[in-house]
């Protein structure tokens, strides 16, 4: 029964119906407070908490709590403050001045945030700001512990808590009438690479290897110039989608109301495998409300692969929509489209299924047995390489003969290792709203790093041509790879296409964990060999990877894992040997590094390993080996991202300079004090510092294409309209800067929006580290094309007698050598409205035949605790090579993130199953993402280099934090313990094994 | 998502009981509503047509009651923890425990009574309230108050009550004491696998302190512990851990030992 009650929110009156077991989160949202999120079911995340008292005339009684955790009927007469009533200080709305409707007010803290960097994704922002101003309200000069608790209780995903910590400490300082400290990012250039080139020179090679440009255009003058030379780009511009994140505003995909919306849902597999003998959907359809069941009954069969990939999906295509059978724990079974969430529940839980199970395997070792029970039986998965061996994919790649040189070798060593399951675990989980719009055109919705590629894919699925599909992505609430997958949305589609009507499927956190992507598992097996003087003859890596059910990304995660395995070190001779098999769980796919961080797990292991007995020192031997400037990359021809791949030779790296900055920041002379690594007053403490060296892809070779279309306004502003997809990375704010720089005005010049299918040009989406180096060649093309434009028109009949090749673009004016300029509004205005009247406008592609890599350094230090085996990380330092850094609070926010999750993974997240296959953890805290209140110190040194095929000298920053945490923490606990531990994650119990065995 | 058919806010306990005893209603206390809610949302909890939000009842409150500290059930850990009576208990053990119960947003919502009655295994400040030896106040259908010691709380609760009744309270006696705390975790703010809560008193007997080395005279410290069964016990009793992935039944066992050598060695090292 509807019962009405009343609430004081933001200090307006609220009187409102609720139903009994409505949640005050959702009650917030029927009032269109967006600012508040949902994240999961069970509080963990805290992205819907808000201020909250019953006694609202004592203002310091208000108590910051999770909206979600509350009934709306707990709620009644109690006030609340959202993000949104931070705003407004005093004064209500109608007293607001003109001035201050027109330029949005923000306050010290949002200032911060966004100065700072503190915003990524922004979807956690509101609650964060929110727990921090109310920190300050009662402590006015807080400490940083006293922040970090604070904000504990609102997990983020994206930036590593530092600069948000940092935000609020500043704000403070603020407040209290004192000179925040300057924002200090620790940016410096490596000194091996030489000279930068200046804005009169071309690179070295002009812009050799970005390919013949035969499919994309030629670049016509470089403006590509260096630091200090910029006026945009190498600076730490504030992100061009600050302001709305921080001001909480309805910007993702859940902030829209749509008239006659259903809410979808998903029934899911109890059970690992088994075939689904009958399913009852009569009672679901029988209630009042429940518009659609479908399952696989009800929905054509049409084969797919689900990973987000560029033409044509790599193999094997072994998915349907719905299937008669199910493969794991978690698969999906049946869908359900009702007026509410709560009919959709119950209508779920109505549905009647018999099920047949059938034995089911867990690891590829069970699964590659013979006799073991086989997933893909059906007839019509397509490409498969070994459907009754459960081989989803074999890879097998060779050059030279590794037998013969490690035949030949001087020494030789073999080792193993093993990674685990780990999930993206984005704060917004997967959501799509899907509808038909008003020409019958399907309108998609979604929470998507690749909307082309889910254009494209979910077109055969529901039997529609591409054009009448259009995909919005508005912001998203990070992805990590997690949402480089087509998921939900064919099943949303299904649901509008059944009813005719607007439909929302979100997951839920269980959902997430259950029924989303995950990382692959492996085991990998290296095989190496020197010669006398250390230096590597031959590696032969073999792998046996986990894909679970499906098998989406398994063929290029696995790729790029032979292929990181065997390029970090220069080998004459090296073998990738891998299989990827199918087992009864839920589905890996893409997670940020790709493939990389397993494989530098064992080889960074391996190589010190390999040191030790072959009786040098680990770093000296890595440094001997490491692939440097001018050397190829010969894995790079054989392994494309699952077709033939391209040449490839390094051009930059600042490896050597990442070293030594890095060793410097973590105190690695500590290792030699003896007093420092076994403290005497505490005993069971020993004490060790690791390093692990990274190298990474930036997009891929010959695949990764980009385009961008720029359109000049009447007020000499810019137009920029790009398929790429911020994530919350600030990919959007680096490809403004780009083109603001090549355009010659501020940022604030360049209104840039992503993506639609139907608006902004083709982009292969958000993946790879591409998007700077492949989306900002587009852009950088583009804007040149629009600056000859731009001159051409203005020497033509603005300037008298100028070769429009001696004008230039600087201060929002055309400018000739003679001083003589033009304001680009002139120009706009004359081109569209006086005499030659055109829009000056372009669009450019881009695609790149190199993957230039990022390197890196990344140290920890840390602590073991020897009687229970608790790990304890004190610092973790990284030292990058990026190339140039568009812009340096974003990029040196990608590498605290990412090295946040790099933590997760060898440290605390993990995904237990229990012997029937079943996910033991449905929930924030069991799986254990990192909190602010528990995080080491982070440092982050950018090290400069150019390189010369990305614009600006840029390389990608994205996944390069995540490859070198567990390798450098396995170093850093054999160099306290001097026991080794081949496996992650490192959790206490596991350590304590450990050092037991080595004890015994 | 939650399926509620009915919301009761009762103003008197008798209206509360009148609301809980009809067997057909299938209704069910609300505290804080931190787990409960969570509970409800996830389907983890299907068996329920109607939530009994004990708000209305006046039972956040701490008083000193004698040599007691009588905390009303309602009272969130926040609460607990910020009063100067609780706060300061026995150097301060309620609060250093209570961050491990969740963040500020949890602690916020979740009540005194929600712990007590969850005893989950791994909260620390359960493990606090049996080695500060807190009892449980709960009162029957019938206005019948019964006041248990903690430890023989959790064994009987629920399902003794079939006659429905509430907590409304714990007593924690006053009096100079020491305590220690030891805990293992994946990360240092999670919660914990194994945890120890040691408490020493400073009245009669057991004045005399044990060696920082955690010798000496071990039955004056009173130690409770996390991990090692269903609910936090005392650490004198047989232990026969389940175990999942975050410790196995040896590990936990192996690092019983531990924890408790600690947590007593760190009670015995304050000062009283």
């Amino acid at each position: 029964m509807p019962s009405p009650i009343t609430l004081t929110i933001n200090g307006s009156l609220h009187s409102i119906d609720i139903h009994p077991g409505e949640l005050l989160r959702t009650t917030l949202r029927r009032l269109r407070v967006y600012s508040v999120k949902h994240a999961d079911e069970t509080g963990e995340s805290g992205a819907d908490a808000i201020l909250f008292t019953r006694t609202p005339e004592d203002a310091t009684s208000y108590r910051l709590v999770n909206c979600g955790l509350i009934l709306a009927a707990q709620a009644d007469g109690a006030s609340i403050i959202s993000l949104e009533g931070l705003e407004e200080e005093s004064e209500d709305s109608a007293t607001r001045s003109r001035e201050e409707a027109l330029s949005p007010r923000l306050s010290a803290l949002q200032q911060q945030f966004i100065e700072c960097g503190a915003i990524q994704c922004g979807y956690c922002t509101p609650a964060q700001m929110l727990a921090a101003q109310h920190l300050l309200d009662k402590d006015p000069q807080p400490s940083e512990a006293a922040v970090r608790a604070a904000i504990a209780g609102i997990l983020c995903r994206c930036t590593g808590y530092l600069k948000p910590v940092q935000a609020v400490l500043r704000t403070a300082a603020q407040l209290q009438g004192k000179t925040p400290p300057p924002l200090e990012i620790d940016v410096r250039d490596a000194p091996a690479t030489g000279e930068w080139p200046t804005p009169d020179e071309l690179p070295p090679d002009g812009w050799r290897g970005s390919g013949p440009d035969t499919q994309t255009q030629t670049r016509s003058v470089p403006v590509t110039v260096a630091p200090p030379q910029t006026q945009v780009v190498n600076k730490a511009e504030p992100k061009v989608d600050a302001v709305k994140l921080a001001k909480g505003r309805p910007v993702f995909t859940d902030d829209v109301e749509m008239p006659g919306m259903l809410y979808g849902g998903l029934l899911t597999s109890p059970v690992a495998h088994a075939r689904i003998l009958s399913i009852d959907t009569s009672a679901a359809l029988a209630l009042p409300g429940v518009h659609a069941v479908q399952t696989y009954a009800d929905l054509p069969r049409v084969i797919y692969a689900s990973g987000g990939q560029s033409y044509p999906q790599p193999p094997p295509y072994d998915q349907v929509c719905l299937d008669s059978k199910v493969r794991y724990v978690g698969d999906r079974v049946a869908t359900v489209a009702a007026e509410t969430p709560e009919l959709v529940q119950e209508a779920l839980e109505r549905i009647k299924v018999e099920y047949e199970e059938l034995p089911a395997v867990y690891s590829p070792e069970d699964a590659m047995q013979p006799g073991a029970p086989v997933i893909h039986d059906e007839d019509d998965a397509q490409m498969i390489h070994d459907a009754k061996g459960n081989i989803a994919v074999k890879l097998r790649v060779d050059h030279n003969d590794v037998d013969d040189a490690l035949a030949s070798a001087a020494f030789v060593f073999e080792s193993e290792y093993r990674v685990h399951q780990v999930q993206q675990s984005s704060i917004e989980p997967h959501i799509v709203i899907t509808y038909w719009d008003e020409d019958d055109r399907l309108v998609i919705r979604t929470s998507t790093q690749v909307p082309f590629h889910v254009r494209r894919m979910v077109a055969p699925l529901l039997g529609l041509p591409v054009r009448r599909i259009r995909v919005v992505k508005p912001r998203i609430g990070g992805g990590f790879g997690g949402k480089q997958e087509m998921l939900i949305e064919d099943l949303c589609a299904h649901l509008t296409i059944a009813t005719g009507r607007p439909v929302k499927f979100e997951y839920t956190r269980k959902l997430e964990f259950t029924s989303a992507r995950t990382r692959h598992p492996q085991r990998l097996r290296f095989r190496s060999g020197v010669d006398a003087t250390g230096k590597l003859v031959a590696m032969d890596v073999r792998v046996v990877a986990d894909t679970g059910a499906y098998g989406t990304h398994g063929l290029t995660v696995q790729m790029v894992t032979g292929f990181r395995a065997l390029s970090t070190y220069w080998l004459p001779a090296a073998r990738f040997d891998c299989d990827v098999v199918y087992t009864n769980k839920p589905v890996p796919g893409a997670f940020r590094g790709y493939g990389a961080p397993q494989a530098l797990f064992g080889l960074e292991q391996h190589m010190e390993e390999m040191a030790l007995a072959f009786g040098m020192d680990p770093v000296e031997f890595k440094r001997i080996n490491w692939v440097k400037e001018g050397q190829s990359l010969p894995m790079a021809v054989a392994m494309g991202e699952g077709r033939e791949g391209f040449p490839q030779t390094v051009e930059s790296s600042g490896l050597a300079e990442c070293v030594e900055t890095g060793a410097a920041s973590i105190g690695w002379d500590r290792r030699n004090d003896p007093e420092w690594k076994a403290p005497t007053d505490r005993p069971h403490i020993r004490r060790g510092i690791g390093l692990a060296i990274c190298m990474h892809g930036t997009g891929i070779a010959g695949l990764d294409m980009g385009a961008a279309s720029i359109k000049l306004n009447d007020d000499g502003s810019f137009n920029l309209l790009v398929g790429a997809t911020d994530l919350g990375t600030g990919s959007d704010t680096v490809l403004a800067q780009i083109a603001a720089e090549a355009l010659g005005v501020p940022l604030e010049q360049i209104l840039i929006y992503s993506s639609d299918t139907d608006f902004t040009p083709f982009d292969t989406g958000a993946y790879a580290s591409s998007t700077t180096y492949i989306s900002g060649g587009a852009v950088l093309k583009a804007a040149e094309d629009v600056s000859r434009q731009i001159r051409r028109h203005a020497a033509a009949h603005l300037f008298d007698g100028v070769d429009a090749n001696q004008l230039w673009l600087e201060g929002q004016k055309v400018v000739a050598p003679d001083g003589q300029s033009v304001p680009l509004e002139t120009v706009a205005l004359h081109s569209i409205h006086q005499e030659e009247q055109h829009q000056i406008m372009a669009t450019a592609s881009h695609m790149s035949y190199v993957s230039p890599p990022p390197f890196a350094a990344q140290y920890v230090s840390l602590e073991v605790d020897t009687e229970t085996g608790q790990v304890t990380v004190e610092k973790a330092a990284m030292a990058v090579d990026c190339g140039i850094a568009i812009n340096p609070v974003t990029a040196s926010g990608q590498v605290e993130g990412g090295m946040t999750q790099a933590l997760g993974y060898a440290l605390c997240e993990e995904m237990p199953y229990d012997p029937n296959g079943k996910l033991q953890i449905d929930r924030f805290g069991d799986y254990r993402i990192l909190a602010a209140d528990e995080m080491p110190q982070l440092d982050t040194v950018l090290v400069q280099t150019y390189e010369p095929t990305g614009p600006f000298g840029a390389k990608a920053i994205a996944e390069i934090p995540m490859d070198g945490m567990a390798p450098a923490i396995a170093s850093a606990i054999f160099d306290a313990t001097g026991v080794r531990i081949r496996q992650i994650p490192f959790t206490p119990e596991r350590v304590w094994r450990a050092l037991q065995r080595e004890e015994s | 998502m939650a399926i509620l058919a009915e919301y009761h806010k009762p103003t008197s306990l008798p209206q509360a009981f009148e609301l809980l005893s009809d067997p057909a209603s299938r209704r069910v206390p609300l505290a804080g509503g931190a787990h409960l809610v969570g509970a409800l949302e996830t389907r983890q909890r299907r068996d329920i047509e109607g939530v009994v939000d004990l708000a209305g009842l006046g039972l956040s409150f701490i008083e000193q009651d004698g040599a007691y500290l009588h905390v009303g059930a309602m009272t969130t850990i926040t609460d607990l923890t910020e009063h100067p009576l609780p706060a300061e208990l026995a150097g301060g053990i309620l609060p250093s425990t209570a961050r491990y119960e969740g963040p500020l947003n949890l602690r916020n919502a979740a009540t005194l009574g929600g712990l007590v009655a969850l005893a989950e295994p791994d909260s620390e400040t359960y493990a606090a309230l049996l080695a500060l030896n807190a009892s449980v106040v709960t009162v029957d259908l019938n206005g019948q108050e019964t006041i248990s010691p903690l430890q023989e709380f959790a064994d009987a609760w629920p399902a003794a009550s079939q006659a429905p009744s509430l907590i409304t309270g714990i007593r924690l006696p006053l009096g100079q004491a020491a305590a220690g705390h030891a805990r293992i975790a994946r990360t240092p703010m999670d919660r914990c696998i194994v945890a120890a809560v040691a408490v020493i008193r400073a009245d009669g007997k057991s004045a005399r302190l044990e060696p920082a080395d955690g010798g000496g005279n071990t039955a004056s410290a009173r130690v409770a512990l996390c991990g090692l069964g269903p609910h936090p016990s005392l650490a004198d009793g047989p232990h026969s851990p389940d175990g999942d992935f975050k410790g196995s039944p040896e590990y936990r066992l192996a690092m019983a030992g531990v924890v408790v050598r600690r947590a007593r060695a760190a009670a015995g090292a304050t000062q009283l």
